[in-house]
């Protein structure tokens, strides 16, 4: 595993070092040539380093304790509660938090306990816009505090109520609001997973989605999310992949691929060779115009027969190192792998839904999934080297996905709307004797009645069962979420 | 110099200088200017400084006492350093208006952004109406105006609470469905009609008062679509007044009529009470609905069941049934007309959004764009396409 350069363990260390080597190398060359030739962006044998093409975005969030006038009496939390040693417990986890998420949290020195003070620290927050704001409720009477909070300053808002601090009642209205997520519960991980929320909508917003299709060049804006879509014409890709030769980097990553691979069925050494060709030339299109993701007319491309391999296995490999590569040219569905990478540092694998109508199971097939299905810094899943089903070219991966294991399915369908659906992995469907696509990975849904009622096309599916999260990011980003239907209107 | 930034080039050698009286009350024109985002299709400013799209002109038309015909400017500016824009300056006399025109790069086409700017110059409070001429085939509604169902203009929120107004009335388009509900029991005719915000909009409704002052409010409900609980869900919202989640199905029942009583106060001591019904994030239903308002002086509550069996109606100071043969709209609806008051040296802004070639200007209701996320937009994209 190679940490230092976050390439997911495509290497070994010695390789890595060398790799890293080649990336100052490349970073030099970069320049010279960016100055020389404006726009150009690195050259064919340039080393990319993958981890600088994900975004990092600046994320500060103000936070303050909110709690009443000292000593407590009766009234929750009560006078047994001790508010100094919770008060420091909470700092602690907070900073560690902020730490591990690589974020900026203001945390007020002292807790605010009367409506001055809580008047002087909103006009603060609307001087300073930070991100988002988080407050650690520690009394039952400081809720509408909260709700000025996000009100007056019309910013996300994280409320963080630890068991003794609200009934039912004091939970409802807050965390239906949308702007606003509220933990009522002692998990501190809860109130991280807030923080994460607010780091991925920041990432959304710093990150550029080359859309490679047609033949038009301009650039737009997503409506909520702040993505930049930036349309190249699909023929730069394979007119760059052209000019790709087979670096020391590609001949690398070719042989970890086969050596890595549980099992090769199709592919011979000239298609991992190509395949890591795509790779690169992938990554330097991403630094040349300064992107963060991409989704591609691949199968265009592949009719067109522009280029000897669909980009399946490269895309496997940018996604299990956090760039997002979607197919198709599917904006929505990239963006749907990206909200899995961005908010639950896992690849997400964008998929062709199809009832299996025996076993009342849903059956997702495509040929792009990533391997590091359990978290980019987990151990990742066994693959099968296999060509790209449709075309039988070059490489795709099988993934075997774990049997038993719960999985999400998110389908953005516009910048307003999140489809979530939750279910569990109960097979792996082989091809042959299916047809399809390589991976075809089967699910047994948890709430709907009927697998021919699974809302979305192209949804993404990740490893794990992140309802609570995804759902806590739509509230926090006015997100519709939308479930299938639980009980089918045809039965 | 990438034509998209400074692409007058062609509009111009076609029309040249030309002179004449235009909708701005000037007398000397100028040279026309083009601008859009990378990759997009201009807009145009002529000029006579009218916005010139695909499917028509956009004149904007300022009327007041002590107005003067004045010159007008037009030519190509830079916003935040970057953004490729058209402005027209004219003076007229004891108001200066400088419209300003640029492409937000909105997926998936853009929008135009029109940005009216009126100063006053003369140190003295003056009333003048701004107008915004159409061609005849737009329809204009709340805040949007069509041709067929492409939206070529519409009007944010900032902008609408500028229009004339009248004492109380709903604030967005929403549906009203008369006869949609049946109320059962007792119950006052009002609940049989309501709005309905679908695709999730919020119900919004205002009504005057004098600043800063207090009203009670209640809320009339009546479910009759859903029998079950936890399907629509709504969070009602009166400004000065704790929010109330409800399911009017768990708390009423299906067909019975309910309500709910809030303690109002005018917030922002704008002389207008805001009313907002809003779906729930999660429900499996997410459009509002809103049968009935009854506003009454602050003091002792009215009694609910009474109220509800429509015995307290008249004795309310708003009673409004929402959705029904007398609701109406609280902004004068039809026209794009602005009465404004602007004190000394006072400067007001008003936006715009047009719709720009192949494309539609956004619904403010439903969208999250605002005019200071459009103009984030355009700076973020010039910038990085100026970086290439």
């Amino acid at each position: 595993m190679c940490v230092q350069h976050n390439c997911s363990g495509c290497v070994s260390r010695r390789e890595c070092l060398k790799l890293m080597g080649l990336s100052a190398v490349g970073a030099a060359a970069w320049t010279t040539s960016a100055a020389a030739a404006e726009s150009e962006g690195p050259g064919p044998t340039d080393f990319v380093d993958p981890a600088k093409l994900r975004p990092k975005p600046e994320v500060r969030i103000m936070a303050s304790f909110l709690e009443m006038p000292r000593p407590y009496w009766l009234g929750w939390p009560g006078t047994a509660y001790d508010l100094d040693a919770r008060q420091k417990e909470y700092r602690e986890l907070l900073a560690q938090s902020a730490q591990r998420l690589g974020i900026q949290v203001d945390l007020r020195p002292q807790p605010i306990n009367n409506e001055a003070d809580l008047t002087a620290w909103i006009n603060q927050i609307k001087q300073q816009q930070p991100h988002a704001t988080l407050v650690i409720l520690q009394h039952f009477a400081c809720w509408g505090w909260a709700s000025m909070v996000a009100k007056q300053s019309g910013l996300p808002l994280i409320i963080f109520s630890p068991i003794g601090m609200a009934f039912t009642g004091h939970v409802a209205g807050p965390a239906r609001t949308p702007g606003i997520y509220v933990v009522s519960s002692l998990d501190w991980h809860a109130v991280e997973d807030g923080l994460r929320m607010v780091r991925a909508k920041r990432m959304f917003e710093e990150t550029r989605v080359l859309w490679i299709r047609g033949n038009q060049r301009n650039e737009t804006v997503l409506e909520r999310l702040g993505t930049k879509v930036r349309a190249i014409p699909r023929d730069t890709f394979n007119q760059e992949f052209d000019k790709q030769p087979v670096t020391e980097e590609v001949k690398e990553l070719a042989a970890q691929l086969r050596k890595q691979a549980a099992k090769i069925v199709e592919p011979n050494e000239q298609d991992t060779l190509n395949s890591m060709r795509a790779y690169v030339t992938a990554k330097r299109l991403l630094a040349r115009e300064n992107a963060n993701a991409l989704s591609m007319d691949c199968l265009g491309m592949v009719e067109a027969k522009l280029v000897p391999t669909p980009p399946c296995g490269a895309w496997t490999l940018l996604q299990d190192q956090g760039l997002t590569a979607g197919c198709e040219a599917d904006l929505w569905g990239a963006m749907s792998m990206m909200l899995t990478s961005y908010l639950l540092d896992r690849p997400g694998y964008m998929n062709d839904p199809v009832p299996e109508t025996v076993h009342n199971t849903l059956i997702a097939a495509h040929c792009t999934s990533g391997t590091r299905i359990d978290g980019f810094d987990k151990p990742p899943a066994p693959y099968i080297l296999r060509n790209h089903s449709e075309s039988a070219l070059g490489v795709a991966m099988q993934v075997l996905w774990p049997e038993g294991q719960p999985v999400t399915l998110v389908r953005f369908t516009g910048p307003n709307d999140l489809i979530v659906d939750t279910g569990k992995v109960v097979g792996n469907v082989q091809t042959p004797p299916a047809g399809g696509c390589r991976t075809s990975v089967e699910i047994a849904m948890d709430a709907v009645e009927d697998c021919r009622d699974v809302q979305g096309f192209h949804q993404v599916v990740t490893l794990g069962n992140h309802f609570r999260v995804l759902r806590g990011f739509c509230e926090l980003y006015g997100i519709k979420l939308v479930r299938s239907p639980r009980f089918s209107t045809f039965i | 110099m990438n034509r998209w930034l400074y692409g007058s080039g062609g509009w111009t050698g076609l029309l040249g200088l030309v002179v004449g009286v235009g909708s701005f009350g000037w007398s000397l024109a100028a040279e026309p200017v083009e601008f859009s985002s990378p990759g997009f299709p201009p807009s145009r400013m002529d000029s006579e400084g009218r916005l010139v799209e695909d499917w028509g002109l956009v004149a904007v038309r300022l009327q007041g006492q002590g107005l003067t015909e004045g010159s007008v400017k037009v030519e190509a500016v830079q916003l935040d350093g970057c953004i490729p824009a058209a402005q027209a300056t004219a003076d007229r006399g004891p108001v200066r208006m400088i419209l300003t025109a640029y492409r937000s790069p909105i997926f998936p086409a853009g929008v135009d952004v029109l940005t009216v700017r009126l100063e006053e110059k003369a140190h003295q409070p003056i009333h003048v109406t701004l107008a915004l001429d159409l061609p005849p085939q737009v329809k204009v509604d709340l805040t949007t105006a069509r041709i067929e169902n492409r939206i070529v203009l519409s009007v944010p929120l900032e902008t609408l609470a500028l229009q004339a107004v009248r004492d109380w009335g709903y604030c967005n388009e929403t549906t009203a469905m008369p006869g949609w509900a049946k109320p059962e029991g007792p119950a006052d005719p009002a609940f049989a009609n309501i709005r309905a915000g679908m695709g999730g909009i919020p119900i919004l409704y205002r009504f005057k008062v004098e600043p800063n002052a207090q009203a009670l409010v209640v809320l009339g409900l009546c479910e009759s679509h859903y029998d079950r609980r936890g399907i629509r869900p709504i969070l009602c919202e009166v400004e000065g007044a704790r929010p109330q989640w409800v399911d009017p199905i768990a708390q009423w029942g299906r067909h019975k009529p309910g309500a709910l009583l809030f303690h109002a106060r005018d917030l922002d001591a704008d002389g207008q009470i805001e009313i907002a019904v809003r779906p729930v994030p999660g429900a499996p239903d997410r459009n509002p609905i809103l049968n009935v308002i009854w506003v009454f002086p602050p003091g002792k509550p009215p009694d609910l069941k009474k109220l509800i069996a429509g015995q307290l109606s008249s004795s309310a100071k708003y009673y409004i049934d929402v959705g029904g043969q007398n609701d109406q709209c609280f902004y004068q609806v039809g026209k794009l007309q602005y009465p404004i008051r602007l004190s000394a040296d006072e400067v007001k802004e008003l936006t715009f959004w047009v719709a720009c070639p192949g494309a539609s200007a956004p619904v403010p209701e439903t969208t999250t764009w605002t005019p200071a996320s459009l103009r984030q937009a355009a700076r973020q994209v010039c910038q990085a396409w100026q970086k290439k």
